[in-house]
């Protein structure tokens, strides 16, 4: 369930300017109170959109993060990860 | 009694307006969204009836809803940082109050917005065809883009009631409906080109999509638009279902505009129903 914690982080990246910055700042800081387990934590500290993808994460909102390179993620990079995933179990 | 006078059908592609901004007046974009906007202005609408999918803006997915409408004096858009104008724009709330009594009275349980503001996929068709702002919208949310989606069927079948339930509201008006999205789109998804963050998986099914529109085919269309065929054409396909709800209305005349751009799996068209 808490896929829904990654998403909402997505979309607050796109609304929120302050939580934007504090994610370009320090990633791990950021991200350090939000309700995620120890895996979805460090697939988002990794970039590793294609595992996010898997477990469920939105990629209209997981695109989001392309916009200001967050975790790494450029488009090249992430357009290369994401194309390698497999569709998802279920998505909610 | 109020009567629906023509349907329009367009993309909500985000970077049209600063694409029209730079490339000027002359461009496809521009070209294209001027001819639908010439038929609108033609057809005098008093009201525009807007079908279309919110990117998790107005709505998300802590409270999502199939179906939703609507209901206040004014809105505002865009919501969700389109490079584009921001805009405040009438809400017809006598008509959006009418339609979801007699859509839930028949079976569709729609969800009721009252406190809202809109993204590109209303405020993007706005700001090509009613800059000026001055026609009162119904904006009507289908769920396209968090499965599982509502089937075509209770989208074409939820159009048709609509449609009714506009002729019998009880004002002199002229309603166009508006159904607003792409056929095949995928963003952010496995399907995506290298290098990019969106492309468009399947135009052959936009070439298909569009080619039923224009032989007016409505019931194969619905009867081919499944999850899995929608899926296939990308992770955005199923904005297609804006257009099949609009299609209630139009049944099955035949558009007097049609403009295919299936390489980016979308196109604009215009029907006539005075």
């Amino acid at each position: 369930m808490s896929i829904y914690a990654v998403n909402k982080l997505c979309r607050d990246a796109l609304h929120d300017l302050t939580f934007r910055e504090a994610l370009k700042r320090d990633p791990r800081s950021a991200i350090a109170g939000l309700s995620l387990t120890e895996q979805e934590r460090s697939a988002l500290l990794n970039g590793d959109v294609a595992w996010l993808y898997e477990r469920g994460a939105h990629p209209f909102l997981l695109a989001y993060l392309t916009r200001w390179d967050l975790f790494g993620l450029t488009v090249e990079r992430y357009s290369e990860r994401i194309r390698a995933a497999h569709e998802p179990a279920s998505r909610e | 009694m109020a009567e629906i006078v023509a349907a329009f059908g367009v993309p909500h592609t985000p970077n049209f307006p600063a694409l029209v901004a730079k490339q000027g007046p002359d461009c496809r974009t521009a070209t294209l969204y001027a001819e639908i906007a010439r038929h609108l202005q033609a057809a005098r609408p008093d009201v525009l009836l807007i079908y279309t999918d919110d990117h998790f803006n107005t709505f998300f997915l802590d409270n999502f809803p199939i179906f939703a409408i609507g209901i206040a004096e004014e809105t505002s858009g865009p919501n969700d940082q389109t490079a584009m104008p921001s805009y405040r724009v009438a809400v017809q709330g006598s008509l959006a109050r009418h339609l979801r009594a007699r859509s839930i009275a028949a079976g569709f349980d729609l969800s009721l917005a009252q406190d809202f503001a809109l993204d590109h996929s209303i405020m993007v068709p706005l700001h090509f065809l009613t800059p000026e702002m001055t026609i009162p919208i119904v904006p009507f949310f289908i769920n396209g883009l968090a499965p599982p989606l509502p089937s075509s069927q209770r989208c074409y079948a939820l159009g048709q009631l609509v449609s009714a339930a506009v002729a019998d509201w009880p004002q002199d008006q002229r309603v166009a409906v508006i159904g607003s999205g792409s056929f095949s789109l995928e963003i952010g998804g496995p399907r995506i080109p290298p290098g990019e963050r969106a492309g468009t998986p399947d135009p052959g099914w936009a070439e298909r999509v569009q080619e039923h529109l224009e032989h007016a085919r409505v019931g194969e269309l619905v009867a081919e638009a499944t999850p899995a065929r929608m899926a296939q054409a990308g992770n955005i396909g199923g904005e297609l279902l804006n257009w099949i709800a609009m299609l209630g209305a139009v049944g099955s005349r035949k558009p007097v505009f049609i403009a295919p751009e299936t390489e980016h799996g979308h196109a604009y068209a215009a029907w006539r129903l005075d």
